[in-house]
């Protein structure tokens, strides 16, 4: 699963964690306690999550300053909500392993179930 | 012409009678790969006899542009001149030009909207993956991203690399069993390419939405889409295993989105066959019909080409 395209997934991980104003430096330092890694991957990287909308920058003399545009609870939100509510987007492709059911839906599959069960055990 | 013709009528009567044999048949999931596949045969079916007709037209056109005389279609306009006894043979000649034209761009606008909308599917869902993969949180030794919500659920999306996302309820919900026979499920989603499936039914009924044969289509297989994955996980994880998994997920409360009830009703369908799985001498018969039935609705166009192009068709040289 951790793949080289994951190292963008890595260092949002890195600025969530981290929470506040940051600079690639100090990414860059923290990520190398894990792995071999160098200045200009951390920074392309950061570059294009900062075009790509997920990280905000400052410039701070010859450096930047960059911070998370949203909380992960805040992707995490929108994430669900297109997932979840078939209405938002419907050129989105989800196999769900269970969609959305009312009340009524949900206490006939339990009924469903225990029928299922008692009979197992009359077996 | 007669070609054509039949063709059309041909795809008429199946797209009509197709659907409620269909449905009969697969609704209750007993051989759902089956079904799936007769679903299939019966869309291509018909949007294969469209395009045949078409091209037949077009064909008869440039023909009986090139050679007068040796068409069906010059037969008809020389007894129709005949009749008229004016020089009608150009204004009917260049009512089938447009005629065929029409039919042409039509044929040609629906492809080019499916190949749309199934672009803007793939750009969508792998977009999703691709959040779904920054935003999730990785836990050791599980093959999906956990994205914290207070929903339980579980789904794939396509992308690249495909992503399983499971929900930080449904994680805390489901002990390790019923979370391997979930990701069974979805695995087997992927893996069979269910996706491409789904954006190509859900593209064309969204495209004739009046067309029954598409939107009883596209909700029956992917039904029947979610039955394959769940014998494929019952295989692995056995039927009860994925069953208390399917309760598990149920059992917190409904999401207030407003679209509740109107997808949840295969879920009913799935846990009655995981519970009691339907009967051999049920299984084999359905598998039969099922396997007749796509066999001679695959054959549908070629047949009623290859009899109306012999003459032999009860729709006769018209």
């Amino acid at each position: 699963m951790r793949g080289f395209g994951d190292l963008e997934a890595v260092v949002m991980d890195r600025m969530w964690r981290r929470g506040g104003e940051t600079t690639v430096r100090e990414v860059l330092e923290d990520l190398q306690s894990q792995r071999e890694i160098a200045y200009t991957t951390v920074m392309s990287t950061m570059d294009n999550l900062h075009r790509k909308g997920w990280l905000s920058r400052k410039r701070q003399g010859k450096a930047f300053l960059y911070w998370p545009s949203l909380t992960r609870e805040q992707y995490s939100a929108r994430l669900m909500r297109d997932a979840l509510d078939g209405g938002g987007n419907p050129s989105l492709v989800l196999s769900h392993f269970l969609d959305q059911m009312s009340d009524v839906e949900a206490a006939t599959l339990r009924t469903a179930f225990q029928r299922a069960a008692a009979e197992e055990e009359t077996r | 012409m007669s070609v054509a013709a039949c063709l059309l009528l041909y795809s008429f009567t199946a797209a009509v009678l197709a659907p409620r044999l269909l449905v009969r048949l697969t609704h209750a999931g007993v051989a759902p790969q089956l079904g799936v596949l007769a679903w299939l045969a019966a869309i291509a079916s018909v949007v294969a006899s469209w395009a045949t007709a078409a091209a037949f037209l077009v064909g008869e056109l440039v023909t009986d542009w090139n050679q007068p005389g040796r068409s069906v279609v010059s037969a008809c306009l020389a007894q129709l001149r005949a009749v008229a006894a004016g020089n009608y043979g150009l204004a009917v000649q260049l009512g089938l030009l447009a005629l065929t034209t029409l039919a042409a761009a039509a044929l040609a606008v629906l492809l080019g909207r499916l190949g749309k909308s199934l672009l803007r599917a793939r750009t969508s869902t792998h977009e999703h993956a691709r959040m779904a993969r920054i935003a999730g949180r990785r836990v050791e030794g599980l093959d999906a991203v956990v994205l914290d919500a207070p929903q339980r659920a579980a789904y794939c999306v396509a992308g690249r690399p495909h992503t399983i996302v499971v929900t930080s309820a449904a994680l805390a919900a489901l002990d390790q069993r019923h979370l391997d026979a979930v990701l069974a499920h979805e695995r087997a989603h992927l893996a069979g390419r269910h996706h491409l499936v789904l954006a190509v039914t859900r593209g064309l009924a969204a495209i004739l939405p009046r067309i029954k044969l598409f939107t009883t289509g596209a909700a029956e297989v992917a039904r029947l889409l979610e039955m394959c994955a769940d014998d494929a996980a019952a295989r692995q994880h056995g039927a009860r295993t994925v069953l208390r998994a399917l309760l598990t997920l149920s059992g917190a409360a409904p999401i207030p989105t407003g679209a509740l009830g109107a997808t949840g009703v295969g879920v009913l369908a799935r846990a009655e066959r995981l519970a009691a799985p339907p009967r051999p001498a049920r299984r084999l018969r359905t598998r039969l019909l099922l396997g007749g039935f796509a066999v001679l609705i695959a054959a549908g166009p070629l047949l009623t080409g290859g009899l109306a192009a012999s003459g032999l068709s009860f729709c006769g040289p018209m």
